[in-house]
């Protein structure tokens, strides 16, 4: 991903060389820093929109796999919620996210690998939008899941899909307005998802998710469906163009690198720097008060 | 010491000048000042390294940081905030972060070195508590560092508000709620404090006067003071052969301290340096400008701060109330205010207060081990015990998201334990002092167990007990008394004066309850116990193994 390496910088390459002759002179204690570079998975994908829905494919995995929660008719059981009127971004994001089918629905479902392709997931879409009564539709100009491989016969069409989806999200990202976008986040989101995107505790043993594996358009529809216990954000509230405005600072905020060093504490703060500063930095610095002061007392 | 003599241009300069100052004897003097040999004396010095490391760092950051409020478009080398609106502090901050040749670097080791500065604060503050080292004659020395370890605290915080990033915003936030909190003068306090509504223009020029000059001006001055009380006092020490009320044992100054400290300081600075190396501390360019209307979780003040963060998230809101139309705040004002006023003003008492229960006026120069001084020992557990929990407090979000618990539960969680917590760690380590106290007594009674098990004629088995090295016999009988002798009445059977009236026997109470557990040693001949009298002798040891 071009637009990281470019920004990338290592203001403090440098000083680490310093620092290693520094604490030799103190000790001659040997330093070596175990690779933690996370793989922070980048999930940006692509749609392939063109595809014509296929409704009755829709119903036959409603009926096989949503009814028995929410109903034959979508009227809802005490198991699942009424889908009247909830639209196809709703069942857009609920599965594509993984959330549905549901495993258990007394809890807050987790993140999880999406049960149905992409093709699948619109037809489901469009079978619930149809029958159940319209609401928000997927919003078709912000990117989704990324091609994958296993969906293509051969390498070149799949490179091809990758290649435009590649370029369509760039596009997208490269459009919003950072500081529209940073104080639209920071007023209506960060309160729940903190300020980074890492999520955050919630009452009543809920939470608000991380939002780093989220494509642009889960993070709209999210924002146009209020899944659980996030409130909805029409296009209204927030507009379309200020919705892509967010939608960059956001992705582009986890994009960026930590400059401040090669770990990073997962981007926690103050807490684990703390926890860092006592249990590194203490301890290190009275164990060597200790070797000093042993060393001296073999002397006299 | 070198025989040979300084070349002759270095002998007339030092002659000269010494013909002027007399700086051969006093600096005789002073370099061959003993300092004792015990890791927990050097905790001090890392406050002092750290702090001086903090003065050098933050004057290169003074180079290029802009204190103002103005509002500029950021046009600098980080590409993510071009063309986003901010402060000139934090644009500068930016500036020295990402333009600066070395400016992250420094600006790490400046936050790396505050967070180690004030943690060292903390521990030579416990070891000096623990042992009693605060006691006659060095109650002023006491008092000078519970000022510094105030004005660190402050002098971080102002620092941490300095970028005008997220966190310094709602941080400052914060300043301002407790501010307001105030009853009656709050927010003419808060008015004169911000030069208007939060967050105006005034805030961070004024808080960069207080933070490059008045708080560090005031911090030097105690430190130099400090320092000065320190030498004239000397070190207390730990109890053993030769180290007396009078007299104290340990490494002269010059050479060899002095190459130790030195040292020492590089240490500490290798691995501050080292933290601000590898690890990321506050990325204020990841955490952005901060705008008024920001409100984010996952955010916390740094460590020190802390314990007022989790005050004010676990104390309940049940005692507000409105007077007279205006709104007093408890829940803010308590926590807020209270906390610190708990914290800073206990410690400040403490000296005073134990003197006065155990009526201890002699000079102390030979430090308590804290087993023998129980109760106190319990009284600073607890106090760390309830420090640790609040400060666990304030970050209850993390701690919920973390281990997936429910953030009510979280709260109720350290509600209840600051109440139980405390009274616990009180409990079980004054019950760890007195069973070392016990143990101790025994030593001294029986000698320590050999490991050897021996038959005695009439079959019963014993431990061989073999007698203390006299170092260990003298560390264990300095024990002092077990009790205080405060109501104990005169020849005439007349109770002294101190102990009538209600503040007498409130006192009398408290001395009883202060050591009314304590082990009493009296009467204990070192190694007088029947083991060693049963006893083997080496010869006959010999021959128990030979079996
Ligand atoms: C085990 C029961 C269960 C199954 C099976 C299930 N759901 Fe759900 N569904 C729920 C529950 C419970 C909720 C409410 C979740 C919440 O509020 O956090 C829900 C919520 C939803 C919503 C969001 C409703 C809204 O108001 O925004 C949609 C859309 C949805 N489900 C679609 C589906 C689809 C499509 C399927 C089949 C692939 C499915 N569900 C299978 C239990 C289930
Ligand atoms: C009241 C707290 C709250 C607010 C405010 C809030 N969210 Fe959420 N958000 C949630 C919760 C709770 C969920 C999980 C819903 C579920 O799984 O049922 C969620 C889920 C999400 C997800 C799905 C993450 C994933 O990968 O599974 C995204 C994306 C998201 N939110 C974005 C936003 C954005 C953007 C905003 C601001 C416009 C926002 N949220 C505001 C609470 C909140
Ligand atoms: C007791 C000593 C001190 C403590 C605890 C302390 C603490 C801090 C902290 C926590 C910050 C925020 C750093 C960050 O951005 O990550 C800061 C910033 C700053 N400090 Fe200090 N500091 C101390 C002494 C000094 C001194 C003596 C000076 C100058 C003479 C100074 C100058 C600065 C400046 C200019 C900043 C703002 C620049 C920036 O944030 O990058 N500090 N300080």
């Amino acid at each position: 991903m071009k637009w990281i390496t470019a920004r990338r910088r290592h203001p403090l390459a440098g000083y680490v060389v310093v620092i290693i002759a520094l604490a030799f002179f103190g000790v001659g204690y040997a330093f070596v820093a175990p690779n933690a570079d996370r793989a922070q998975a980048q999930t940006v994908a692509a749609g392939s929109e063109e595809a014509p829905v296929d409704i009755s494919n829709g119903k036959q995995i409603f009926v096989q796999s949503c009814a028995s929660c929410h109903g034959l008719d979508g009227k809802g059981t005490e198991n699942g919620p009424d889908l009247t009127g909830v639209g196809a971004a709703a069942v857009d994001f609920q599965v594509s996210t993984g959330r549905m089918p549901s495993m258990n629905p007394d809890v807050q479902m987790p993140r999880r690998d999406p049960v149905y392709t992409e093709q699948e997931i619109l037809d489901l879409a469009a079978y619930v939008d149809q029958e159940f009564g319209g609401g928000p539709a997927i919003p078709e100009q912000a990117p989704g899941l990324a091609p994958q491989r296993s969906d293509f016969e051969d390498e070149s069409e799949y490179k091809a899909a990758k290649e435009q989806y590649e370029a369509a999200y760039e596009q997208y990202i490269a459009g919003g307005d950072t500081e529209a976008g940073m104080k639209l986040y920071m007023t209506n989101c960060a309160h729940c998802h903190s300020w980074s995107g890492a999520g955050g505790a919630l009452t009543d043993g809920r939470w608000a998710p991380e939002i780093h594996e989220a494509t642009p358009r889960e993070i709209y529809e999210a924002m146009i469906t209020g899944p659980g216990a996030m409130p909805v954000f029409n296009d209204t509230t927030i507009t379309e163009e200020e919705k892509q405005s967010l939608i960059k600072f956001v992705k582009d905020l986890q994009a960026e690198p930590d400059a401040g060093g090669v770990f990073s504490l997962d981007r926690i703060g103050q807490v684990a720097e703390g926890f860092i500063g006592w249990t590194v930095g203490m301890s290190l610095i009275v164990a060597c008060a200790i070797w000093i002061t042993a060393k001296q007392r073999a002397h006299d | 010491m070198s025989t040979t003599p300084a070349p002759k241009a270095l002998r007339g300069l030092g002659n000269y000048i010494d013909d002027r100052f007399h700086l051969a004897k006093t600096g005789e003097k002073n370099l061959r000042k003993v300092f004792p040999n015990h890791w927990s004396f050097m905790l001090g010095e890392i406050a002092l390294y750290s702090f001086i490391i903090l003065l050098v760092t933050g004057v290169f950051l003074t180079l290029w940081f802009n204190p103002s409020m103005g509002h500029v478009v950021y046009d600098g080398s980080y590409e993510r905030l071009r063309g986003v609106g901010m402060s000139e502090a934090y644009a500068s901050t930016l500036h020295i972060t990402f333009d600066v040749r070395g400016g992250l670097f420094i600006r790490q080791v400046h936050h790396w070195a505050a967070l180690i500065f004030v943690a060292s604060l903390v521990i030579h503050m416990l070891r000096v508590f623990f042992t009693g080292a605060f006691r006659k004659p060095r109650e002023i020395n006491w008092l000078i560092g519970v000022a510094i370890f105030t004005l660190a605290i402050v002098e971080g915080l102002f620092g941490y508000s300095l970028p005008d990033d997220l966190p310094s915003g709602m941080g400052v936030r914060i300043f301002q709620g407790v501010l307001l909190a105030i009853p009656v003068i709050g927010t003419y306090l808060m008015m004169f404090m911000f030069g208007g509504e939060f967050p105006g223009e005034a805030i961070i020029p004024r808080l960069y006067t207080l933070h490059i000059l008045v708080i560090p001006g005031i911090l030097l001055a105690l430190i130099v003071a400090h320092f000065m009380i320190l030498w004239h006092q000397k070190h207390t020490q730990y109890p053993g052969t030769g180290r007396t009320e009078k007299k104290v044992v340990g490494t002269p100054m010059y050479p060899a301290f002095a190459v130790k400290a030195g040292g020492f300081f590089f240490f500490t600075f290798a691995v501050i340096a080292g933290l601000a190396a590898f690890v990321q501390i506050n990325p204020i360019h990841l955490f952005g400008p901060f705008t008024p209307t920001s409100i984010t979780s996952g955010l916390q003040p740094d460590w020190y701060m802390g314990f007022l963060e989790g005050a004010l998230r676990i104390f309940p809101n049940w005692f507000d109330f409105t007077i007279a139309g205006y709104a007093v705040p408890m829940g803010v004002l308590l926590p807020g205010l209270g906390g610190m006023g708990l914290l800073f003003g206990g410690l400040a008492a403490w000296p005073f207060i134990e003197a006065w229960i155990t009526g201890d006026k002699r000079h102390h120069n030979v430090a308590d081990r804290p087993r023998n001084a129980p109760t106190r020992t319990g009284i600073g557990a607890a106090g760390v015990t309830a420090y640790g929990l609040i400060w666990l407090a304030g970050s209850n979000d993390i701690l919920s998201e973390t281990f997936s618990i429910s953030l009510y539960a979280t709260t109720w969680f350290f509600r209840i334990a600051i109440i139980l917590g405390p009274i616990i760690a009180f409990i079980v380590t004054k019950r760890i002092c007195l069973g070392l106290q016990r143990r101790d007594r025994e030593i001294l009674e029986h000698g320590y167990e050999s490991g050897t098990i021996q038959q005695l004629p009439s079959g019963e088995f014993i431990e061989v007990h073999k007698e203390s090295s006299p170092d260990t016999v003298h560390v264990l009988q300095s024990k002092p008394p077990a009790r205080i002798d405060i109501d104990s009445t005169d020849e005439n059977g007349v109770e002294p004066p101190s102990g009538r009236g209600a503040k007498g026997r409130l006192r009398a109470r408290l001395a009883h309850w202060y050591t009314k557990d304590n082990v009493s040693f009296e009467g204990v001949r070192p190694h007088s116990g029947h083991h060693l009298h049963h006893g083997a002798t080496a010869s006959e040891e010999e021959s128990v193994k030979a079996h």
